[in-house]
């Protein structure tokens, strides 16, 4: 461990980040992230929701300096690791990790799960042989896995056992922060409970910072800390998880909650469901000024001329909605008489 | 393979649409040859609407690709009844089975790329079903087959029944599944996992046309899923299936707020809640058995409420309506997912 100046502010500083894609042969840009402002607290957790397209995952990967931003900044404990030379880069990033969602995909098939997990070690190479061993043996136990999994090959564990050793492989070099990309998406629903009990108690023990991508609402509000909802590479809504999950400011993060099916008898089920139409537009023609205007109940002229900037409607609680004010006042699309969203589940 | 399994006894008093009696399944032949779901009873009335849920391994496709006897016939196997408006699609020949599929029990599945061929327009994969089983001539099926777009809502059907599956969308392709499904009017539709691959804003709009055409047309839906959050919104009744065998058959209300199986409970109590956040989830213990063949429960091992009476074999048991695989069925009272 080296000691290191104390830094008082955020763990990662997200500011005005742009990730884009030219499409080859088609002359066209994909704005995967356009314009994303947020911070990561240390020892918190932040939860990105958004359906497939939103630039969840592209976010994840800039956010540990995976893919270099073309526009804005992702600052690491203040620091730009792009700035950084080619070796404190490399050094750098053991402290920004990632686990990924196919656990099977993710880990070489070649190699036992012993061998997977010292790989980071072997190549730092500061510890010795049997001291690398004891840390794999050590962390593999922390984990849940046993020695007998350790000589095992990827393909002779279950999925939750994969994804086990691909958390224990993520934890090696004692990282800051972890972005979770759909880490239990693969997994059913009793081992997600597990591997989800696992990522708690390792949060309390370390220290760590978690970002979680999920689809999956449930999943992430029970994790997170503070909430960002993507649309079409734009945050759309961002704040304190239970605050964004009881009353959603934007209509998109409304909708999103509404659609989520809960597992309740119809009595208990008060929530009304917006449903909305068409699906998420071709991020390489997305629509003019707010992006969710094709599919909102709100939109008027000025949603397609405009583009709504981020602001604070509530305390903590940022929102990109020129009518964000009158989503809270008259929170459903018509033909929907009520909008609750459930807290029971 | 003790006593005849109830059967049709559930629910209400009418003929079963479906009725499957003792079904087994195995995989693999001669000392290979494994059981993947062992005695399995259940029934549908008409225009019912079912789910069937459960963990990954635990028999739910396998029985459903077993209905339509879609399972391959040179490393599989089938024992038992599957009684269909008079007929056992479990003896039935090839040809006769044929005319069921598509026709009387239609079938969607998870993946809808895979499911769609690449090279013909969805159009033609509608009007295709369409002629093999009606007999009509090229433009009678094609108009039939718009209009069988259009009741599944999608825009402009007459251009898009020229269209690939690839210039659509997922839920686009989910959509034109279910025309496919549905263009038969068959009575009963199988739906297996048919909304995992897609985002949840498009996951309830599918969700709800199946069970808007399903009360519609009158036709039964056999919903296979692991959300029992779908199950709960879509479905009258679940089935819960462990380690290939049925453990749970109730009124989904009654099973989400009263569980009778610890395994149901298991599942329900597993889920992440909002109302609880950072909590620790109550997670299954353990894993879903490799082989089938211990002799008593199959799910002591993981069980929280084993006694020693767990050890020998389970029978289903029935209490007002409803049927769980468990002998402490009278004495426990399990959390649900209301609490």
């Amino acid at each position: 461990m080296t000691i290191t100046a104390p830094f008082f502010g955020p763990l990662v500083s997200v500011h005005n980040l742009e990730v884009y894609f030219a499409v080859p042969h088609k002359g066209a840009t994909v704005k995967a992230v356009d314009g994303v402002t947020f911070d990561v607290e240390l020892g918190k957790t932040l939860g990105i929701i958004g359906e497939s397209g939103s630039g969840k995952s592209t976010l994840g990967r800039a956010l540990i300096g995976l893919v270099r931003p073309t526009g804005g900044s992702v600052l690491h404990e203040g620091e730009d690791p792009f700035e950084l030379s080619r070796r404190e880069f490399a050094s750098h990033r053991r402290n920004y990790v990632t686990v990924f969602q196919d656990p099977s995909s993710a880990l070489d098939p070649r190699m036992t799960i012993a061998q997977s997990v010292r790989e980071p070690l072997d190549i730092v190479g500061q510890l010795s042989r049997p001291d690398r061993d004891a840390r794999v043996v050590e962390l593999l136990e922390r984990v849940g896995l046993n020695p007998v999994h350790a000589q095992r090959y990827p393909h002779e564990l279950s999925g939750g056992q994969k994804q086990r050793a691909n958390i224990a492989r993520a934890l090696t070099l004692n990282p800051k922060l972890i972005v979770c990309d759909e880490v239990v998406a693969a997994l059913d629903v009793s081992i997600q409970a597990d591997i989800l009990n696992l990522f708690a108690d390792l949060q309390r023990a370390f220290n760590l910072t978690y970002v979680f991508i999920s689809h999956d609402l449930g999943v992430v509000a029970h994790v997170s800390d503070y909430i960002g909802v993507m649309y079409l590479g734009k945050l759309v809504e961002f704040g304190p998880a239970d605050r964004l999950m009881r009353a959603p400011l934007h209509p998109y993060t409304q909708a999103l909650l509404s659609a989520e099916p809960c597992a309740l008898p119809a009595k208990l089920r008060t929530k009304k469901r917006i449903i909305l139409e068409g699906e998420v537009p071709s991020p390489l023609d997305p629509p003019s000024g707010c992006r969710f205007r094709t599919r909102c109940w709100l939109a008027r002229d000025i949603c397609a001329t405009a583009e709504p900037l981020p602001r604070m409607v509530r305390p903590d609680q940022r929102v990109a909605c020129h009518f964000a004010d009158e989503a809270v006042l008259s929170p459903s699309p018509p033909g929907v008489t009520s909008f609750v969203v459930n807290t029971a589940l | 393979m003790t006593a005849m399994a109830p059967s049709a006894k559930t629910g209400t008093a009418s003929k079963p649409l479906l009725a499957v009696d003792n079904l087994s399944i195995f995989f693999g032949r001669g000392a290979q040859e494994t059981c993947v779901v062992s005695n399995l009873s259940f029934s549908i009335q008409p225009s019912e609407m079912i789910g069937i849920v459960g963990e990954s391994g635990c028999g739910k496709s396998a029985t459903a690709l077993s209905l339509l006897r879609l399972l391959p016939s040179e490393n599989s196997r089938i024992s038992g009844h599957i009684n269909f408006d008079g007929l056992d699609l479990a003896q039935l020949g090839e040809g006769d089975m044929q005319k069921i599929r598509g026709r009387r029990i239609a079938m969607i599945f998870q993946e809808p790329m895979s499911a769609l061929d690449p090279v013909f327009t969805v159009g033609h994969q509608i009007s295709e079903t369409i002629r093999a089983h009606f007999g009509v001539g090229r433009r009678e099926a094609r108009e039939r087959a718009i209009d069988a777009l259009a009741a599944v809502g999608i825009a402009a059907p007459a251009q898009r029944y020229h269209e690939y599956s690839a210039q659509l969308s997922g839920g686009m392709r989910q959509r034109v599944l279910i025309a496919i499904a549905l263009s038969c009017e068959p009575r009963l539709l199988i739906a297996d996992e048919p909304t995992t691959a897609l985002d949840v804003t498009v996951q309830s709009q599918i969700v709800d046309l199946l069970t808007d055409l399903a009360s519609r047309r009158s036709m039964a839906l056999v919903f296979i899923t692991h959300d029992l959050g779908v199950v709960a919104e879509a479905c009258s009744r679940v089935i819960t299936m462990y380690a290939g065998q049925l453990v749970e058959d109730g009124n989904v209300d009654d099973v989400l707020t009263h569980p009778l199986h610890p395994y149901t409970s298991g599942l329900l109590c597993s889920l992440p809640r909002l109302s609880a956040p950072k909590t620790v989830l109550p997670a299954i213990p353990g894993r879903v058995p490799r082989t089938f063949d211990q002799t008593g429960c199959r799910f002591e091992d993981r069980c929280g409420f084993r006694l020693d009476k767990c050890s020998v074999a389970q029978p289903v048991l029935e209490r007002d309506y409803r049927k769980a695989r468990c002998c402490r069925v009278d004495e426990l009272i399990l959390p649900g997912a209301v609490r």
